[in-house]
């Protein structure tokens, strides 16, 4: 049952809005519960303002004043910081500051509140949104690209111009080439709204670049079928060992971090496993280092460790792993139905019992009744053609592979001496509850899926997930689920009955064949994502970007890779394992950086201007600053910064609450990202018309209206150009997971906690319930419930058997060296989230920059900078086989020798001749990303796509 | 010497300090963005073992030893760091494509407030560092008023709030010379000297100072120093495990520091060696007089009785279970406040 669902165009349609956003068909029953009254806020008091100068106190009497104060929040992808509710201090028309409302109830007496979330960046953003880098009018390029000549012009004759050649494209070469570069604006509010309705109408492509950036965890994937699922910050609380393993909490997650820090003085043991002594490992109790790269035969050892002192949890093991399923020695793939019964079913499984032999896994539920399947079991077994051959259990044969990894051995690969290995496992073995700061930093690495699985086998062998404080987790999102009802909205009334009429069907068939509340959604998430609107980001760039060039010399790179890369590619395609639309030699022909930044973002960004920006017909940029790509736009066309629209925004389980906010303040012509989309639909519309252009064939020919596109657009004028509020507050009351919150209280009290995780693929993988007096401790469902896990196993799936695993011997976790991606050079530019910028929004702020040295920088050890007569503040020439920039040098004994470190999205204009410092990254295609076909490893939404890479790159540095 | 009624006084943590800043930019965004204050920073972070803000700060003098003022540095706008102007719209709008970047202008910067950030000490593995943010001590003894020839220095009656009566100020800067930890700025527009002031006019509504009520970390605790009820006199006075910034220098800080706790550091096998704290004792010493060691004995015991399940007050005040308490009462959100006739 595994393999590509075939759909009609109905069914592809109800995929395919399912898939954006989750399926909301009141696929089960969660509980609804009220959420708690925060305390009651002191009442307004009226307080007489100071004289206008009675004497120099009342100078600063009289600065701390303001008119009037508007709840908002920064409608930013801050990720694992987000959200904070702040007030903004509103004086003379204009925003003067912010301060954080600090007013979020307390969950339980015994836990710290997650009061005043908020950080720099963010108390700062009453100055960014007034500086230069503001776009203030609608700009249209009046030389080259990339020339910085500029006019004004019109928002009329802007979104016309732009429109002629939307209609253009449509009528032409197919809507499929129009593309959406979503970036760190997507709220999932009114913004979101807007930006999905008209490329759904439009049958346009996304580009989902969840694992183009290498936020994928395609390790978390690979084991547990689904990447979200994350605790809230409070639940740290009850960790007794708290593993800040390749993260840096104190740069990324500024608001969360007293969590950790006080969990310490409640008993908790920190320990921070980093190369660098990071500003995290400042306040750990242990700190690790580790060799870039080795962090997979670090955690293999650990194994070794716990396996060989017998600190494992072998019932934990039995019942929620696959590690005693049994694989066939002949090859090397699970022993499966199909082998044993002419006609069985591929995706059912076996372990051995002590008893009955070689049993069925249960699939419906992980409880196993009077089961008592063997962790090691080495046996024969008949198939059904009669072969005799040789089976042993998953364990069996990590306890081989692991034999290899004694922490001796161990040690020549991640830099890890030898005691502190064991002096590691030891710990986790004794903890009570050892959990996992969340971190995205193993996604940018070639083989970060491999120590993904390895940490994931770590806290498996210890027992350590589902119980309070515990757990290894994914990646963190929580988001409210009625987006998808707003969009099918749009759809004329008689395609919207069928459309949910197929959806209910389509629920009904899956349920009766045993999958779960999470894994229907997946399942619909992947049907859709084969349809296409939405696309592999990563492929794309790959693609019609040409970076796949960069990864031309890969095989002298990667020493386990025996056939050109894009070989494998192809052989990916053409099986869909993975897809790509537009389909390649279709052209992309006009492209939208919505707040996105792609000329930034992209690794090897230069092969993207030689290879994407000549086929672009047209290029806009819609942003409320001026970025590295607005640079290189045909048009730049000014959105409302986050103080000025009013909006709602998903959040993650590590702060389980929606956060909203109202329009405090109007700015010059910028307007917001609703009206944009609105506008643009209208113009669109008006220019089909003009043509005489009623339809358009969409990517799988079929005809579709264009004519009437405002009026679905609008739900026929119901959600008019300026409609934020009635939108952002239309999508709240279709919502499931806030039970009993009201848009109009919401809005002006800036957050709500969500009452459960809701129906949506965003959402539904913590596996765990929300209740308003407890913290939140993912995988509870799986644990304790005994729910299945979405995996092909139904079990934490530690071993792969598709078919490029096997040829990449990737089967089990295994430790291999890093390619040496951009050439055989001495250094490993690696990277992390910073500080001081979200993304690049603020990167080029003044105050933010004042608190660094006012440029980009790189970090290098003192050993490495030595020999080289590097100083201290020196401009050094980084360069490979691929290009060179220059940057300022930072030398500090903190930083490992061998490594040197740029923290990400300096914008390329702050580099001289704005070479920017991605140039030189390869990002090198990883084959067993390209892998699909099984069950939990076909792409589908956010996650087990492509992605791109950059900690691997190897550099050289001299003086400039 | 001017003695007040009651002694305001702030708590940090420098266990929860993460060096993010939120603090300095609270203040900024309140107070010094006005012209001739762009330079400002009347808090600060920096990382230490480092030269700090001012460069250099804690070799340029001022207080007292043995009662007796020390003579001191001015330190320059350079050596503060001077607020750095930048070519946006050079950039962005002036048509020279990819010949110009983004940069300071003028000469190449050569200090920052921050410009030592995350480098600290020691040798890799065993490299070290933490945070420390400053504002103006406010002072029992203040070098500043006693130095002040126009007597335009006051310590408030009401709460030991030190202020520089900026109608009296002629900017001749000797509060600048006498100052030991260097907290105070010249106003090259206004020609008067400035300096952290508190958050008076907060606290006279009842509400915590910007750094304080803005700082996510939750390091900073405020009061009056004899509240026996609230968390700055059990963390001074009867915990002892806040301790001044440099009490050598003779002043009497009001502004005290819970001391930090490394990780430990490893001998040449990989093997933990408790002999040798990560953190030099010696440069705590140095920062926080003698007693800095009997404080991270008690922090350590009360830290493992957590971690064995039993009791501890002073965790319990450190952890800060409800935020508003950290306050000593000065915890109205100031979002209910209306002006009238502004």
């Amino acid at each position: 049952m595994s393999g590509p669902i075939h759909l009609d165009r109905r069914s592809f349609l109800q995929a395919a809005l399912a898939g954006s956003a989750g399926l909301a068909l009141g696929l089960s029953a969660l509980s609804c519960r009220e959420s708690e009254p925060s305390e009651p806020a002191l009442g307004p008091q009226r307080i007489p303002a100071p004289p206008e100068y009675g004497d120099w106190r009342d100078v600063y009497r009289e600065r701390w004043q303001w008119d009037k104060v508007v709840r908002s929040s920064h409608w930013v992808n801050c990720w694992y910081q987000a959200h904070c509710a702040w007030n903004v201090y509103v004086k003379d028309g204009l925003v003067w500051r912010e301060e954080q409302s600090a007013d979020y109830p307390q969950i339980r007496p015994d836990v710290p509140d997650f009061n005043p979330r908020g950080c720099q960046k963010g108390a700062c953003f009453s100055e960014r949104m007034y500086d230069p880098a503001r776009i203030r009018h609608p700009l249209k390029r009046a030389g080259e690209r990339g020339s910085g000549k500029w006019k004004r012009i019109s928002w009329e004759q802007a979104l016309s111009e732009i429109a002629e050649s939307m209609v253009t494209t449509i009528d032409e070469e197919g809507s499929d080439r129009i593309i959406w570069d979503q970036g760190p604006g997507i709220s999932m509010g009114a913004q979101t709204a807007g930006n999905a309705r008209l490329s759904v109408l439009l049958d346009s492509t996304s580009l989902d670049m969840n694992t183009e950036i290498g936020d994928g965890h395609r390790g978390v994937g690979e084991t547990f079928g689904k990447i979200l699922f994350e605790r809230s910050a409070d639940d740290y609380f009850f960790s007794d060992m708290i593993v800040c393993w390749g993260s840096n909490p104190y740069y990324t997650q500024i608001p969360n971090a007293h969590f950790l820090t006080e969990a310490r003085y409640n008993g908790a043991q920190i320990v921070c496993i980093t190369p660098d002594f990071n500003a995290s490992s400042v306040h750990a109790d242990l700190w690790v280092p580790v060799k870039p790269g080795g962090d997979a035969a670090l955690g293999l050892a650990i194994c070794q460790v716990l396996i060989e002192e017998d600190m494992i949890d072998r019932e934990f093991i039995a019942e929620q792993t696959d590690l005693p399923f049994l694989v066939r020695e002949d090859t090397g793939l699970f022993l499966r139905d199909s082998d044993l019964h002419e006609g069985g079913d591929e995706d059912e499984l076996y372990f051995h019992d002590a008893q009955r032999g070689a049993v069925k896994a249960p699939r419906r539920t992980l409880e196993l009744g009077d089961l008592r399947p063997e962790l090691e079991a080495d046996t024969e077994i008949t198939l059904h053609d009669g072969k005799r051959v040789r089976v042993r259990t998953v364990f069996s044969r990590l306890k081989d592979l692991i034999a290899a990894y004694t922490p001796e051995e161990a040690s020549s690969l991640c830099g890890t001496p030898p005691p502190m290995i064991r002096e590691l496992a030891q710990r986790f073995g004794r903890a009570k509850a050892a959990c996992m700061v969340t971190s995205s930093n193993f996604g940018k690495a070639y083989h970060g899926n491999l120590t993904e699985r390895t940490q994931a086998l770590v806290y498996a062998l210890t027992g350590n997930y589902g119980k309070k404080g515990s757990g290894f987790v994914g990646f963190p999102f929580l988001t409210h689920d009625g987006i998808e009802k707003f969009i099918l909205e749009s759809f004329a009334f008689p395609i919207r009955t069928v459309i949910s009429a197929m959806g209910k069907f389509e629920e009904t068939r899956l349920r009766l064949a045993g999958f779960t509340d999470e894994m229907i959604l997946y399942e619909q998430s992947r049907n859709a994502f084969a349809m296409g609107m939405r696309t592999s980001g990563a492929l794309f760039w790959y693609i019609h970007g040409g970076l796949i060039e960069a990864s031309e010399k890969l095989q002298e790179w990667d020493p386990y890779l025996d056939r050109p890369i894009k070989e494998v590619l192809e052989e990916s395609l053409e099986k869909n394992w993975q897809y790509i639309w537009p389909k390649p030699g279709n052209d992309p022909r006009v492209m939208f950086s919505l707040v996105s930044n792609p000329l930034r973002r992209i690794r090897g960004y230069p092969l993207i201007l030689e290879h994407l920006w000549p086929k672009l017909r047209t290029m806009v940029t819609i942003d409320w600053r001026m970025t590295s790509t607005g640079l290189w736009s045909d048009y730049v066309l000014p959105a409302a910064a986050w103080y000025e629209r009013t909006e709602h925004k998903w959040v993650t389980p590590l702060m389980p609450f929606i956060h909203a906010g109202e329009k405090a303040t109007s700015f010059e012509e910028a307007k917001s990202d609703w009206e944009i989309m609105s506008r643009l639909a209208e113009a669109v519309d008006k220019e089909a018309a003009a043509r005489g252009i009623k339809s358009f064939k969409d990517r799988t020919g079929n005809e579709r209206p264009l004519e009437g596109l405002y009026d679905a657009f609008s739900s026929g004028g119901e959600y008019g150009h300026g409609d934020d509020d009635k939108v952002a507050g239309a999508l709240i009351e279709r919502a499931s997971n806030l039970e009993g919150v009201e848009w109009e209280e919401l809005k002006k009290k800036g957050w709500a906690r969500f009452t459960s995780l809701g129906n949506t693929i965003g959402s539904i993988g913590t596996a765990a319930d929300i209740t308003p007096d407890d913290t939140i401790t993912p995988l509870t469902h799986h644990v304790n419930d005994k729910q299945p896990y979405p995996t092909l196993s139904r079990r934490i799936q530690f071993y792969l058997d598709q078919e490029l695993y096997v040829e990449m011997g990737e089967q089990l976790p295994v430790h291999k060296e890093p390619p040496t991606a951009g050439g055989d050079y001495p250094l490993i530019l690696t990277g992390g989230h910073t500080r001081w910028s979200i993304h690049s929004a603020w990167r080029d702020d003044k105050l933010m920059l004042q608190l660094q040295r006012g440029e980009p920088a790189m970090w290098m050890s003192v050993e490495d900078a030595e020999p080289r007569g590097i100083s201290d503040g020196d401009r050094a020439k980084v360069f490979n086989d691929l290009d060179s920039f220059e940057i300022l040098v930072k030398v500090a004994p903190a930083v490992r020798p061998g490594e040197v470190i740029i923290y990400h999205a300096w914008d390329n204009f702050q580099f001289k001749d704005q070479k920017g410092f991605q140039n030189l990254i390869a990002s090198p295609l990883n084959p067993v990303e390209l892998a699909g076909g099984q069950f939990h490893l076909r792409p589908m939404d956010i996650s087990m796509q492509p992605s791109h890479t950059d900690r691997d790159t190897r550099v050289d540095v001299a003086l400039a | 010497m001017t003695k007040s009624d009651r002694q305001l006084a702030m708590v940090l943590d420098l266990n929860k300090c993460i060096g993010c800043h939120t603090c300095s930019i609270a203040c900024k965004r309140l107070w010094t963005r006005d012209e001739g204050m762009e330079y400002m920073w009347w808090n600060t972070v920096n990382t230490q073992p480092g030269r700090g803000t001012p460069r250099d700060w804690q070799e340029m003098g001022g207080g007292f030893r043995d009662g007796q003022a020390l003579p001191g540095k001015l330190p320059t706008r350079g050596e503060f760091g001077d607020a750095w102007k930048f070519n946006h719209e050079e950039v962005f709008y002036g048509g020279k494509g990819e010949k110009a970047h983004l940069k300071p202008q003028g000469k190449d910067p050569h200090w920052g407030p921050n410009w030592d950030e995350d480098q600290g000490g020691g040798e890799y593995p065993n490299a070290y560092y933490f945070y420390l943010p400053r504002i103006c001590n406010h002072c029992t003894h203040p070098a500043c008023l006693e130095a002040c020839p126009r007597k335009a220095i006051e310590k408030r009656q009401q709460d030991g709030i030190v202020v520089i009566n900026e109608d009296r100020c002629r900017g001749y800067r000797f509060c600048m010379e006498a100052c030991p930890y260097k907290k105070i700025y010249f106003n090259h527009a206004e020609k008067v000297s400035q300096k952290c002031i508190f958050c008076f006019p907060r606290i006279e509504q009842g509400v915590a100072n910007a750094c304080a009520r803005q700082c996510p970390g939750r390091v900073r605790f405020v009061g009056y120093r004899d509240d026996q009820a609230a968390p700055i006199y059990k963390l001074v006075d009867k915990w002892k495990v806040a301790l001044p910034l440099h009490p050598d220098y003779g002043t009497e800080p009001n502004v005290f520091y819970v001391p930090p706790i490394a990780p430990p550091s490893f001998d040449e096998n990989g093997d933990l060696d408790p002999s040798k704290p990560r953190i030099p004792d010696e440069y705590l010493v140095s920062l926080f007089g003698p007693e800095v060691l009997e404080v991270l004995e008690v922090l350590k015991a009360e830290m493992a009785k957590k971690r064995e399940g039993a009791e501890s007050e002073l965790m319990d005040l450190l952890i800060a279970y409800k935020w508003k308490e950290m306050f000593g009462g000065f915890d109205r959100d100031p979002a209910t406040i209306e002006w009238t006739g502004s």
